[in-house]
C-alpha cells in the first residue's frame, strides 16, 4: 500500500486529429459536462495529420468550464521554456487557473530536427529539461526582482522579462520513464505523468519507479507526496464481459482504477479514448465510484 | 461587402477577463473582426487570439504574425521556431472554422475611433479596426457603423430585395440593421429549424428602437415580418423570404429586482440558459422548456412546457408582468393591475400582439436536481407508449420526464426519456426513475445530480450559431392521457414512416393548478404535449390526422401549420372571441399575422377573401 495522500484527478486524453477538429472539442466539452477534471492532449509538433496542441488547449479552455486542461506532455526541443511558460501562464489567466504543465524532454529526434528543433542524447534531454522547469519557474514568479538571467548548458539568456503571472500556482507534470527522468521528477515536478504501456512492466512498475522519485525527492528536501502520481491508460470501453486493463463492465473499471490509486498511490488517471460513448460513462459513471470506492478504502 | 469594421485588442494591456468580454461583446454587436495584438509583457497574443477564437463562434479573429527570424537560436528560451508557431496558426483556423485572419496586413489599424480614421483607414481596401479598451469604446466602434452602412458600396446594395425602403431605415436602428450584402447577414438569416433569406433584419437592443423597428414594418405591411428572440421556434417565423426580422436577441439582461418576492427582470432576447445561470448564485429557477438554447420572447409569450412545470406550472404561470411595444409602435405595460385583459391575451397568444421588450417573472427556489438520459428498446411501440402515459401519470410533480421515438427499425424502436427529478437525493432519483426504467431493456442510461443551470448548459444548442435550412413541419396534439387507443393510433402513426419522430411532453401538475381562462392558453387539463416531427406535410398529416381526432387541443409552439383549424385547436371559441375582440383593439391593421394570426375582422369578412 502507498498512498500519497492527493485527492483524485480524473483525466482523458484525447487524439487531437486535424482533419477532426471540431470533434475533438467536442470531446472536450463531453468530458468537461460529464464531471471530468481534466483533458489532454499529446504534442507533437512535427506530425502533420495533428492540431497544434498549445492553440488547442487554449481553444478548448474556451468551450469548457470547469475541466482543467494540459498537454500530455508538451514537446521541450520545439517549445522554448519562456515561450512556453509565458503561453501556459496566459491561458491560465484567461481560464481562471484551469491549465497545468505536463511537460516532456522530448522522443523522436529525426522528426524535431527536420522542423527545426536540436538534436540531444538522452542525457543532454534531462539537463535541458532541468535548466527548462528553473526558467519557467523564474518566468512565473513575478514577485522576484530584475529580469530572468540563466546561464546554462543548453539554455542562455541574460535577461528575459517576468510574467505573466499565472492565475494559480500552475503544477509541473514530467513524462519520465529513465532514472534520470525519475530522479528529476523528484527534485524539480508536481507530478509524475507516464503512460502505463510504456512502462516496462507496466503497473508493475510503480513500486520500483515510485522509489527511485521519493528517494530524488527526499535527497533533495522535498516530501515525496509534494509529487502526483499519475498513468495514462488505453480506455478500451464498456463490454458486458471482463476482456482486461479498462475493457469490460462498469465496476471492472472501477476497480483497477481504485486499486491503482490504493496499491501504488496513483492519484491522477489519464484514459486514453476518442469515443463520446466512453469518455461519458466512465466520467458519469466510473469517476463517481472509483471516488467513493478509494474513500472508503482510505477509511 | 463593406471591407468590415472591428476591435484591436492590446493583449500586453487588458485584464484576461476584459479581453474575453470584449471579445464577445464585439460579435455581439455584429461586428466583423476582432485583432489581438500586443507586445512582450503582457498576455501572449496567439493564447489570446486562441482562446477568443474559443469563446466566439462567428466573428473573425485576427492575430499578427510575430515576424520570427529564419535561423531562430535554439539556446534562446524566448525564440519560438517558425515551423511551430506557423502550425499553430494553421491549427487555429481549423478549430476556429476558418475565422482566423493572420496580419499585420489582413486589416488596417485607425489611429483613433473618429470616422475619419476609420474612413482614411477603410482606403487600403481590408477590415478597419479600431483599438477598444472598454465595453463603451466596442459600442462607440458599433456606432461608426452606422455612418459606413448608410453608405454601403454598390456591390451591397447590388443585392437589396424589391419593396424594401432601405434608405429610408430610421437613424436609430442603422447600427443593427444587417442586409443581404453585409457581412454579418449569413449569421442572421437563418434559425434553429429553419433556413430563410431575408430581406432586412432590424437587430433592435432599446424599447425606442423596438418601437422604431415596429414603425418601418409598418410601411411594409405587404411584406412578411418576422420577430426573433432565441431564433428557436417552429412555429414562430423568425425569419423568412424577402421580408422583414424585427430581432430582440441583444435585449438580454436577466437581472433580480426584488429578492424578497424572487422578481427577476428578463430581457426577451436571454436565452433560458443564460437565465438559468444568473440564477444559480441565489438558488432559484424558472422553468422554461427543455431546451437552454431557446430564447425567453418566443417561449413567455407561449406557454412554456418544460422541467419543472408540473412542480411550478406553466413558465407563463411565473410572469407577473410584460412590457411590449404595440402594433401602432407605443409602449405599454401589462399585468394583473395594468391593461389585465392584454396580459391574458399576452400569456398564450402573445406574438399577436406586440414585441415584448421585458418580463417579470417570478423565480422558485431550488436545489440540485436529478438529470436523466434514458434510452430503452421497445418491441411494441403502442404497449411501450400506453406503459410510459401510466407511469407518467402517476409520478409525483417532482418527476418530469420528456420521451422521443422514432420508426421501428428490425421490428424495434429506441424510446429515448430525459428529464427532471427535481430532488437532489440520490436514492429518491433512483426511485422516481425505476417505474419508467421498466418500460423496457435500458441500453444507455445516465443519471447525474446536477445544477439546474447545468441541465439548461447541457440542453443548449452549442456556440455554432443557427444554419437551419429548409422548411419544418410539426404538428401538436395535446391529450388528457395516453388511452389505448391513442397509443395504438400514436404508434401506427410512427409506424407508417409518415412521421420522423414523436416527442412526448408530460403535463399535468401544477399546470392545471391555474383555472382554465385565466390566461389565454388553453386546455390546462392536458396530460401531456405530443408533438410529430417529419418532412413532408402532406404525409405527416395522413399519418397523423387520425391521431389528432383523439386529442383535446394544440400547443402552437410545437405546431407548423398556420391554418385557421389549428388555432381553433389551441383557442377554443370563448378564448378565440375574446383574443379576436382584443386584436380588434390592439392591432387593428393586422400588423403581426405571421405566427398563427388572428384575423380582427369580423367573420363575414373573412368568409369572403377565403371565397375569392
Amino acid at each position: 500500500m502507498t498512498d500519497y495522500g492527493h485527492d483524485l484527478i480524473f483525466g482523458t486524453f484525447v487524439t487531437p486529429t486535424a482533419r477532426n477538429a471540431s470533434d475533438v472539442v467536442d470531446l472536450a466539452v463531453l468530458a468537461d459536462r460529464s464531471g471530468i477534471d481534466l483533458v489532454t492532449f499529446q504534442d507533437h509538433p512535427y506530425q502533420s495529420s495533428f492540431l497544434d496542441t498549445s492553440t488547442l488547449l487554449a481553444f478548448v479552455a474556451a468551450r469548457t468550464r470547469n475541466i482543467r486542461v494540459a498537454a500530455n506532455v508538451a514537446n521541450l526541443p520545439l517549445r522554448p521554456p519562456a515561450v512556453l511558460a509565458r503561453a501556459s501562464a496566459s491561458l491560465d489567466v484567461l481560464s481562471g487557473g484551469r491549465f497545468e504543465l505536463g511537460l516532456g524532454a522530448g522522443a523522436f529526434w529525426n522528426a524535431i530536427e527536420a522542423v527545426g528543433g536540436r538534436r540531444l542524447t538522452p542525457g543532454q534531454g534531462v539537463t535541458a529539461l532541468r535548466e527548462a522547469i528553473e526558467i519557467i519557474r523564474a518566468i512565473w514568479d513575478t514577485d522576484a526582482r530584475g529580469d530572468v538571467r540563466h546561464d546554462g548548458e543548453f539554455y542562455r539568456t541574460d535577461g528575459a522579462k517576468r510574467g505573466p503571472r499565472p492565475a494559480h500556482p500552475i503544477s509541473i507534470w514530467v513524462g519520465a520513464y529513465k532514472p534520470k527522468m525519475l530522479a528529476l521528477t523528484g527534485t524539480h515536478g508536481d507530478g509524475w505523468m507516464p503512460a502505463i504501456p510504456n512502462l516496462p512492466n507496466g503497473a508493475a512498475s510503480y513500486p520500483d519507479h515510485n522509489a527511485r522519485i521519493d528517494e530524488a525527492a527526499v535527497a533533495a528536501g522535498r516530501s515525496p507526496s509534494a509529487i502526483r502520481r499519475f498513468g495514462v491508460l488505453i480506455g478500451g470501453g464498456f463490454g458486458g464481459t471482463p476482456r482486461g486493463l479498462l475493457d469490460g463492465p462498469v465496476e471492472m473499471w472501477t476497480e483497477q482504477l481504485a486499486g491503482l490509486a490504493l496499491e501504488h498511490g496513483v492519484s491522477g488517471f489519464v484514459v486514453a479514448t476518442d469515443d463520446p460513448s466512453t469518455t461519458q460513462r466512465y466520467g458519469l459513471e466510473v469517476v463517481p465510484a472509483v471516488r467513493e470506492l478509494v474513500a472508503r478504502e482510505r477509511g | 461587402m463593406d471591407v468590415g469594421l472591428g476591435v484591436l485588442l492590446d493583449a500586453a494591456r487588458l485584464p484576461g477577463a476584459r479581453l474575453t468580454d470584449l471579445a464577445v461583446r464585439a460579435e455581439q454587436r455584429g461586428l466583423d473582426l476582432v485583432v489581438v495584438g500586443g507586445v512582450q509583457g503582457g498576455l501572449d497574443p496567439l493564447t489570446v487570439a486562441a482562446w477568443v477564437a474559443g469563446a466566439t463562434s462567428r466573428i473573425l479573429v485576427g492575430v499578427a504574425d510575430a515576424g520570427v527570424p529564419p535561423a531562430p537560436d535554439t539556446g534562446d528560451p524566448e525564440q519560438p521556431f517558425p515551423f511551430v508557431v506557423d502550425k499553430s496558426l494553421d491549427g487555429l483556423g481549423l478549430l476556429s472554422g476558418d475565422r482566423l485572419l493572420r496580419g499585420p496586413g489582413a486589416w488596417s489599424v485607425a489611429v483613433d475611433s473618429t470616422i475619419d480614421a476609420v474612413k482614411a483607414a477603410a482606403g487600403a481596401g481590408v477590415p478597419v479596426v479600431v483599438a477598444v479598451r472598454t465595453v463603451h469604446d466596442v459600442d462607440r466602434v458599433v456606432e461608426l457603423r452606422v455612418v459606413d452602412h448608410a453608405r454601403r458600396p454598390a456591390s451591397v446594395r447590388a443585392r437589396r430585395m424589391p419593396g424594401i425602403d432601405y434608405e429610408g431605415v430610421p437613424d436609430v436602428l442603422a447600427a443593427g440593421v444587417v442586409e443581404p450584402g453585409d457581412s454579418a447577414y449569413r449569421s442572421v438569416a437563418s434559425t434553429y429549424m429553419r433556413g430563410g433569406a431575408p430581406g432586412l433584419v432590424l437587430r433592435a437592443t432599446t424599447v425606442e428602437e423596438v418601437a422604431a423597428a415596429i414603425t418601418f414594418a409598418r410601411r411594409h405591411t405587404d411584406l412578411p415580418l418576422g420577430v426573433r428572440s432565441g431564433g428557436h421556434g417552429f412555429s414562430g417565423r423568425s425569419t423568412n423570404h424577402g421580408g422583414l426580422v424585427v430581432d430582440v436577441g441583444g435585449m438580454d439582461g436577466v437581472e433580480v429586482i426584488d429578492p424578497d418576492r424572487r422578481l427577476v427582470r428578463v430581457g426577451p432576447g436571454a436565452s433560458w440558459k443564460r437565465v438559468a445561470t444568473a440564477l444559480r448564485p441565489y438558488g432559484w429557477a424558472i422553468g422554461s422548456g427543455d431546451a437552454g438554447g431557446v430564447g425567453v420572447g418566443g417561449l413567455a409569450t407561449a406557454g412554456g412546457i418544460g422541467f419543472l412545470s408540473r412542480k411550478q406550472g406553466l413558465t407563463i404561470d411565473r410572469v407577473r408582468a410584460v412590457e411590449l411595444v404595440l402594433a401602432d409602435g407605443s409602449p405599454i405595460r401589462a399585468s394583473d393591475d395594468e391593461n389585465p385583459d392584454l396580459f391574458w391575451a399576452l400569456r398564450g397568444a402573445g406574438a399577436n400582439f406586440g414585441v415584448a421588450t421585458a418580463f417579470e417573472i417570478e423565480a422558485e427556489p431550488i436545489g440540485d436536481v436529478g438529470w436523466a438520459s434514458l434510452a430503452l428498446v421497445v418491441d411494441d411501440v403502442a404497449e411501450a407508449l400506453e406503459h410510459y402515459g401510466r407511469v407518467a401519470s402517476e409520478a409525483p410533480r417532482d418527476t418530469t420526464l420528456f420521451m422521443m421515438i422514432g420508426p421501428p427499425r428490425g421490428g424495434r424502436s429506441v424510446m429515448q426519456l430525459y428529464g427532471v427529478v427535481d430532488n437532489a437525493d440520490p436514492d429518491t432519483i433512483i426511485s422516481r426513475l425505476t417505474p419508467f426504467a421498466r418500460i423496457g431493456p435500458i441500453v444507455q442510461q445516465s443519471v447525474t445530480v446536477s445544477a439546474y443551470a447545468d441541465v439548461m448548459d447541457m440542453t443548449d444548442t452549442g456556440p455554432g450559431g443557427h444554419q437551419g435550412v429548409g422548411e419544418p413541419v410539426a404538428r401538436s396534439t395535446l391529450f388528457r392521457e395516453f388511452t389505448p387507443e391513442v397509443a395504438r393510433l400514436a404508434a401506427d402513426a410512427v409506424a407508417s414512416g409518415g412521421v420522423g419522430i414523436l416527442s412526448v411532453r408530460q403535463m399535468g401538475g401544477a399546470i392545471a393548478d391555474v383555472p382554465e381562462g385565466a390566461t389565454a392558453f388553453s386546455h390546462r387539463d392536458a396530460g401531456f404535449a405530443v408533438a410529430v416531427l417529419g418532412s413532408n406535410a402532406r404525409r405527416v398529416d395522413a399519418a397523423w390526422d387520425p391521431v389528432r381526432g383523439l386529442g383535446i387541443g394544440s400547443y402552437l409552439s410545437f405546431e407548423t401549420d398556420q391554418s385557421p383549424e389549428r388555432l381553433g385547436d389551441a383557442f377554443p371559441p370563448p378564448v378565440l372571441d375574446r383574443l379576436r375582440e382584443l386584436k380588434r383593439r390592439y392591432d387593428p391593421g393586422f400588423l403581426f399575422r405571421d405566427n398563427f394570426p388572428i384575423d380582427p375582422r369580423p367573420a363575414d369578412a373573412r368568409l369572403e377573401e377565403t371565397a375569392r
